[in-house]
């Protein structure tokens, strides 16, 4: 029998426990338009043919860049292939994120990434584990997330292969990808940082930006194959190691170095700038 | 006096809003077009509509021309996807088969693949065009 004064602070106790907030969670729903100033040019028209500047590939992304010709896109098993969860914040893609709340504890247990060009996204946040790593991998790969103070970090793995940039860059099925996600009024920062350790010697890191907007109109996106070009059944598209004569055209029309523009770890850092060399 | 709002000046903002709601919803680049296409060259061809597939993430008109040596070929013109060209009063019933159309646009990287990215279209029997307005480009 519990004295009464033992009542009284379990009692207590007990109320102050059903007061208190248990989670500090920030609500990221809504429809989202990306914003896009920063990287505009990549982002919009597409990047060149040998342009990998900034970028932390090995010599073994740079060979798959090189043999890559942009034509394999029009083969019926690329025509429909949705932008990879890293790269989808690069294109202007609207996003609608809505949550999953649970019904006892009224907590988010899972977001919802919506893309106008992408497939959907979980963002589990109910702590389930992920996958083993011989599970299936997917475009939107299998995700957990879970609040830093106010920030949202998502770890995303089991990403079929994509890639860094639509010059052939490539992104393997190894990576794995952790965002941050920045909420500050109707403004989003997404971080996206992408740890590849077949293609990339660093991570790459990358932010965008997109603004909350009501009125937003995301509409289906059906994707049909069709025959883009006239070839021969079986012709996969392709050039032979070093008989891709437009890769130095990035670097010829823009006066930029060539051990430059071949990209790599250091030339992501501004002190790169003193080794640079003159165009050939 | 306060200002009454005319037919005109009605239909314009119908207009203008229509369009600003089309740019917001545009997709731009699913490939990148650098990547894809000589974007300091133009090429022109005349020729009759084989096909028009009218689609996501791109629309492509097959059309039956000379290339610069004479020879007949099956020119693939990527334009825009069904999404963009939709909100321009584009449907898969603009263009017929058989039409004979002028396209100029930027060639296609490869060669062998006599491919275009559309810039402007005519068609000639009827001076049906696409090119000239603003959002006319494929995205």
């Amino acid at each position: 029998m519990l004295s009464s004064g033992l009542r009284n602070v379990i009692l207590v106790a007990g109320l102050l426990f059903a007061c208190t907030p248990v989670y500090a969670q920030i609500d990221f729903s809504g429809d989202w338009a990306p914003i896009m100033h920063e990287d505009n040019l990549e982002r919009v028209g597409g990047p060149m043919l040998g342009d990998y500047l900034g970028i932390p590939i090995n010599d073994a992304a740079r060979r798959r860049a090189e043999i890559w010709e942009a034509s394999i896109q029009t083969l019926p098993e690329w025509q429909c292939r949705p932008h990879g969860v890293d790269y989808i914040t690069n294109g202007p893609s609207q996003v609608r994120i809505s949550k999953e709340v649970d019904p006892v504890t009224r907590a988010i247990t899972a977001f919802h990434a919506e893309w106008l060009r992408s497939v959907d996204r979980t963002l589990y946040l109910d702590g389930r584990p992920h996958p083993p790593e011989w599970a299936e991998h997917t475009w939107a790969g299998f995700s957990t997330a879970h609040f830093e103070g106010e920030m949202l970090t998502i770890t995303t793995t089991h990403i079929k292969e994509d890639y860094v940039r639509r010059n052939g860059l490539p992104r393997s099925d190894k990576a794995t990808v952790r965002e941050h996600l920045i909420r500050n009024g109707e403004y989003l920062t997404w971080v996206t940082i992408t740890y590849d350790p077949v293609y990339l010697t660093e991570p790459l890191i990358k932010t965008r930006e997109y603004r909350l907007q009501p009125n937003l109109e995301i509409q289906p996106y059906p994707c049909t194959v069709v025959s883009e070009v006239d070839r021969p059944a079986g012709t996969v598209p392709h050039n032979l190691p070093g008989t891709n004569p437009m890769l130095k055209e990035f670097s010829e029309q823009y006066k930029i170095p060539i051990n430059a523009t071949m990209g790599g770890p250091e030339t992501a850092y501004p002190e790169f700038r003193s080794k640079l060399k003159q165009p050939d | 006096m306060k200002k009454i709002m005319t037919k005109k000046d009605c239909l314009l903002s119908i207009v203008t809003l229509s369009l600003l709601i089309v740019c917001a919803a545009s997709a731009y680049a699913h490939h990148s077009f650098a990547s894809t296409y000589h974007e300091t060259k133009t090429i022109k061809i005349e020729g009759e509509i084989k096909q028009f597939q009218f689609r996501n993430p791109h629309s492509f008109i097959t059309v039956e021309a000379p290339d610069e040596q004479g020879a007949t070929q099956r020119w693939g013109v990527e334009w825009g996807g069904a999404s963009q060209l939709g909100g321009q009063g584009v449907t898969r019933y603009t263009l017929r088969v058989g039409d004979v159309v002028v396209i100029t646009g930027r060639p296609g990287r490869t060669a062998a693949d006599h491919r275009i990215l559309m810039q402007t279209l005519l068609r000639k029997s009827d001076g049906l065009n696409w090119g000239n307005r603003a959002g006319e480009v494929v995205e």
